[in-house]
């Protein structure tokens, strides 16, 4: 079953989907609080990565996004750090990038994810990240909070660093276990 | 009083002071909105405790920030104010300028006024009095529901971390931060996370059915069954929440159109 790249963009808006997000979107909230190894002030060796992970391996790109987007919102309200709208839309963007997955043939839910899938995997989340918090966070930065960005770009560069460790060391095992999870289970409905 | 208040009310107030805040590095506005913070948040008669400790977690938080701002930038109120007066010079790049004090100092009271907004905002709202709300601003309700299920899922998810933190305890997996390396903490968030990952998203099937069961999502529109109608609060924060954007609405203009404006009010020119 092969979906088109716009489903695979968008993500089908079912009643599952939108549960997964609000599941997704409230674990990400809670690991950024507390399931973080600080490395930098504000900025964590966060497990919470691994969340886009599993929805943009199940929904796709657009739903993996907004779970980051609300998902960071609502860990700015649960911190009481102050609400910090440039992460989040940084987030979002990263969120993208990481839920592209489908777009480019790694159907997790039907056992498929390769090595060519794992690097194509490994360089989004790379530029996804460079992107999100080297360019889009420090723009919004500037037009939100003014100035600052000396502090935005260290705290990026460290955010950076973080997110791509988790998503390449924690992430690519959990998107080969997920695929296998998953293989298994076609393959006993296709019998 | 503010439990009182329809969930419309309760979003559009945080959002104007939320943009009110974020908008604004002028001492003169940003203390109004603590008080009102503060009062809003004694008002409410909140269990202490938990608020305290995070409070707490909060200012050592902000003060680590704070240095960490210092030694990026010790310049960095310079560029908000347009002046610099050194107060005393420190070995190396560092030294002490008034203007950076102001900034830190503004920027702490900034920060503390969030919190203390977000707080009795979270404190002061049901999930579903938050969905209502996002609602009336025109969010696609699916996107409300998000948002609604995903704040009830905290208390739940919190409270599975917590048992599955304490079992791999009993079994005798180190969690004292300070014990252990890096390395073997982060293998340890993963044994936790994994487990907590698996039974969250395991629920999500059976919320996914029970929500199609009775109908979700058949129509384009739909009503919230917790939002009341309006009440004399919401008339009186109606008035508020408006003069507040048209606050914000005045302060950016301003912003954009002065050639003269500093970003930052610094008294002591």
């Amino acid at each position: 079953m092969k979906k088109g790249i716009g489903k695979a963009f968008f993500g089908e808006w079912n009643t599952k989907t939108i549960v997964t997000m609000a599941v997704g979107a409230a674990l990400y909230g809670v690991l950024m609080v507390y399931g973080g190894i600080p490395i930098f002030s504000q900025t964590n060796l966060s497990t919470a990565m691994i969340v886009p992970v599993i929805v943009g391996a199940m929904y796709g790109a657009l739903p993996c996004s907004l779970t980051l987007l609300i998902g960071n919102i609502i860990a700015d309200l649960i911190a009481g750090n102050g609400m910090w709208f440039d992460w989040s839309i940084g987030n979002a963007v990263l969120g993208l990038f990481v839920g592209l997955l489908p777009v480019y043939g790694a159907y997790i839910t039907e056992g498929i994810f390769k090595v060519k899938h794992a690097i194509i995997y490994g360089v989004l989340c790379i530029v996804g990240n460079i992107i999100a918090f080297g360019i889009v966070t420090p723009i919004f930065t500037y037009l939100f909070y003014g100035g600052e960005l000396k502090v935005t770009f260290i705290m990026a560069g460290f955010a950076c660093a973080g997110n791509i460790a988790i998503l390449l060391i924690v992430g690519i095992p959990v998107l080969f276990l997920l695929a296998k999870r998953y293989a298994s289970r076609t393959n006993l409905t296709a019998e | 009083m503010l439990h009182k208040l329809t969930g419309t009310t309760k979003v559009r107030l945080f959002l104007v002071l939320t943009v009110y805040l974020i908008m604004s590095w002028d001492l003169r506005l940003i203390v109004p909105v603590l008080i009102a913070g503060i009062v809003g948040l004694i008002s409410m008669r909140p269990n202490w405790k938990p608020i305290r400790i995070m409070f707490i977690f909060f200012i050592v938080i902000n003060l680590l920030n704070l240095f960490l701002f210092f030694i990026a930038d010790p310049d960095i109120g310079t560029k908000f104010c347009g002046s610099r007066t050194v107060l005393k010079d420190l070995p190396g790049y560092l030294y002490i300028s008034g203007e950076t004090m102001w900034y830190l100092f503004t920027r702490f009271i900034k920060i503390l006024a969030t919190f203390t907004i977000s707080i009795t905002f979270i404190l002061s709202i049901t999930p579903s009095e938050f969905a209502a709300g996002l609602y009336s601003i025109k969010v696609p309700y699916k996107i409300c529901t998000v948002v609604e299920l995903a704040y009830r899922c905290i208390p739940d998810i919190v409270r599975d971390y917590q048992n599955i933190s304490t079992s791999m305890q009993a079994r005798g997996v180190e969690m004292d931060a300070k014990k252990i390396g890096l390395w073997k903490r982060l293998k340890q968030m993963v044994m936790i996370i994994v487990p907590l990952l698996l039974s969250s998203f395991d629920k999500v099937g059976n919320i996914a059915n029970a929500m199609d069961l009775r109908g979700y999502g058949k129509l384009k529109k739909r009503s919230y069954y917790a939002e009341h109608e309006a009440t004399k609060a919401d008339g009186v924060f109606k008035v508020v929440y408006l003069a507040g954007i048209l606050i914000c609405i005045a302060y950016i203009a301003y912003k954009m159109l002065s050639p003269t404006y500093l970003q930052l009010w610094y008294p002591f020119v």
